[in-house]
């Protein structure tokens, strides 16, 4: 099942909407939200997924996280170490 | 025969008591508005500004016969728009579009209040504000008609709002719910107060000064032909705040929250795109920012103060967007232009250190921004637009109907909520806030995403973009077709073409 959600890119202009299937893992829904920004933002890695601030597990899939439609979800850009 | 001060006070305010009607069945509170008060208080009603029917036709004569001498002297060069720096002329055609069908609403909104005014004096300035946006109305479209034939982007002036095109959409929200749907009090306080005081001179008088610079005699002429009409109109938002403020002192700051932050997101888009990326670097004598300064920031905040009213609680917010608002918005329209009727542009590195010096706070973050869409058009050949363009659907506001592009680029402000069972997202927390506030006002709001979802709108950017309206003539592109003499293309980036 297709799920929409509301995708937010560090360093990005616009909030996006990214399709996701219920099955899908989060890393692959990062890649995708990162890829639909990436005319306006470089891709750094590594970076995470967030919900609601709490980083989202990359293995875990949208449906194991309650992901529903229309969630919004951050993609951040890990800090180099100093 | 009266002499004109013998006449004027008789003919502008000229009531009577009802006999065979009451007063609240003349004057019901759903079309009058509230607060009601008594009709010796609505007496007192005052404009600053009076004038009689005689002396209006007359001085509108004079300034149609000014503007149409313009008009059919520069008409006679086929190379007006041609002589235009082609960033300029993108300007003009967002601002055809925007400002006729407005316009036109503005003169219904008018004439609502010269039939459920309570005071006669408001009801006769209201109908010669209605006839000033009727001209307003008129005077975009004849002018961006004598352009449809050099370039038919120009269509737009009258199409605009007649299509699904998301900006239209944004467009028909804050009209409607400004000016066709609005009581006479709302409408006075939002659009006579809120959107013609502290806004409107960011057009009438700064916009007309950048046009002077460019060279554009036509628009600059159109514009304070506008403006002296604005400026009379205006008093009316004065003259009841005057008298309803000391009645409903909440109410009345509610409203000015309220349609402040509407205007300014409109304004916001349509001004800061015009006078920070769309105005040639050496026709620029100020930035938005430093405009919105003089005539938002200082004036309107001493109209405010002159009225005891506060300024609106999210005003950090709003100097916040200052900053970046109109920047946030621009590079998403950029990368989406084929969306839009108007051509955009790349900022120039001159350009850009010109947005440095003048923003500097916020400018900074925008550079990764730019640096990045340059480089695709470093490997991209000049014309292909959808090279350098974003395919992803894009989300807008539940309230605004506006791109989720608030806040800055590391952290954008979007907010999603839970509604009646179905989730809402809103651009800021001011849009959700006035959203709460009155709920079944927006709950109908028929957004863009929510089309798609439902199979009404196509989900994939060709479609969509036939869905509102567009087709490759019209669709927006680069305004240089990418031919950037900055942007060095190698033999080495040859291969990605």
């Amino acid at each position: 099942m297709l799920v929409p959600l509301y995708g937010f890119v560090e360093g990005d202009t616009i909030g996006l909407l990214v399709l996701a299937h219920d099955d899908m893992p989060i890393s692959d829904v990062a890649k995708k939200l990162l890829t639909a920004a990436s005319l306006r933002v470089q891709r750094k890695d590594p970076y995470d997924l967030f919900r609601d601030g709490q980083r989202l597990p990359p293995d875990a899939s949208v449906a194991e996280l309650g992901l529903g439609a229309l969630a919004r979800v951050d993609l951040r850009f890990r800090k180099a170490p100093p | 025969m009266l002499k004109r001060d013998a006449w004027l006070p008789l003919s502008r305010q000229l009531d009577w008591e009802f006999s065979y009607v009451t007063p609240d069945s003349a004057f019901p509170e759903l079309a009058a508005g509230v607060p009601a008060l008594g009709q010796s208080e609505w007496d007192t009603w005052e404009e600053p500004f009076k004038t009689s029917y005689t002396e209006y036709v007359e001085q509108q004569s004079r300034k149609e016969a000014a503007l149409e001498a313009v008009r059919e002297l520069l008409n006679q060069r086929k190379d007006r728009l041609e002589r235009l720096d082609p960033r300029w002329v993108s300007a003009l055609k967002l601002h055809f579009a925007i400002l006729p069908l407005a316009e036109f609403a503005a003169a219904i909104g008018n004439l609502r209040a010269a039939r459920f005014g309570r005071s006669s004096a408001w009801r006769c300035a209201s109908l010669l504000g209605a006839l000033d946006e009727l001209r307003h109305a008129q005077i975009p479209l004849a002018l961006g008609h004598d352009c449809l034939s050099r370039d038919g982007q120009f269509d737009w002036t009258h199409r605009f709002y007649h299509t699904t095109n998301w900006v239209a959409i944004a467009a028909r929200r804050l009209m409607d719910e400004m000016l066709l749907c609005c009581d006479p009090i709302e409408f006075s306080i939002a659009t006579h107060f809120v959107f013609e005081t502290a806004f409107t001179n960011l057009q009438f008088i700064g916009l007309s000064a950048v046009a002077h610079e460019v060279g554009d005699a036509l628009f600059e002429r159109l514009l304070t032909s506008i403006q002296t009409d604005e400026a009379r109109h205006a008093q009316i938002g004065h003259a009841v705040l005057e008298l309803v403020r000391d009645h409903d002192p909440e109410r009345m700051q509610a409203l000015v929250d309220k349609w402040f932050w509407r205007s300014w997101l409109v304004f916001s888009v349509v001004t800061g795109f015009t006078m920070d990326y769309l105005t040639p670097l050496e026709h620029r004598k100020k930035s938005f920012k430093e405009f919105v300064g003089e005539w938002v920031v200082e004036q309107f905040s001493a109209s405010l103060a002159s009225f005891g009213l506060k300024k609106p609680w999210y005003w950090a917010e709003f100097e916040r967007s200052l900053e970046y608002y109109h920047h946030m918005v621009y590079a998403s329209a950029y990368s989406y232009r084929s969306t839009v009727w108007f051509d955009l542009v790349v900022p120039s590195p001159a350009e850009r250190a010109w947005l440095r010096e003048k923003y500097p706070a916020s400018f900074p973050e925008f550079e990764p921004i730019w640096a990045s869409i340059s480089e695709r058009w470093r490997g991209a050949d000049p014309g292909l637009d959808f090279a350098v363009h974003g395919t992803a659907i894009v989300s807008f506001c539940n309230l605004c109907g506006l791109v989720l592009s608030h806040g800055t680029p590391s952290h954008n402000d979007a907010e999603v909520i839970e509604h009646q069972g179905r989730r809402r997202v809103f651009c800021s927390k001011v849009c959700r806030y006035l959203f709460e506030q009155e709920p079944e006002r927006y709950a109908r709001h028929h957004d863009v995403v929510m089309r798609v979802l439902r199979g009404e709108a196509p989900g994939n950017l060709l479609a969509f973009l036939c869905y509102s309206g567009l087709s490759f003539d019209d669709w927006g592109k680069d305004a240089l077709r990418g031919e950037y003499d900055w942007i060095q293309r190698t033999e080495a980036n040859a291969g990605v073409r």
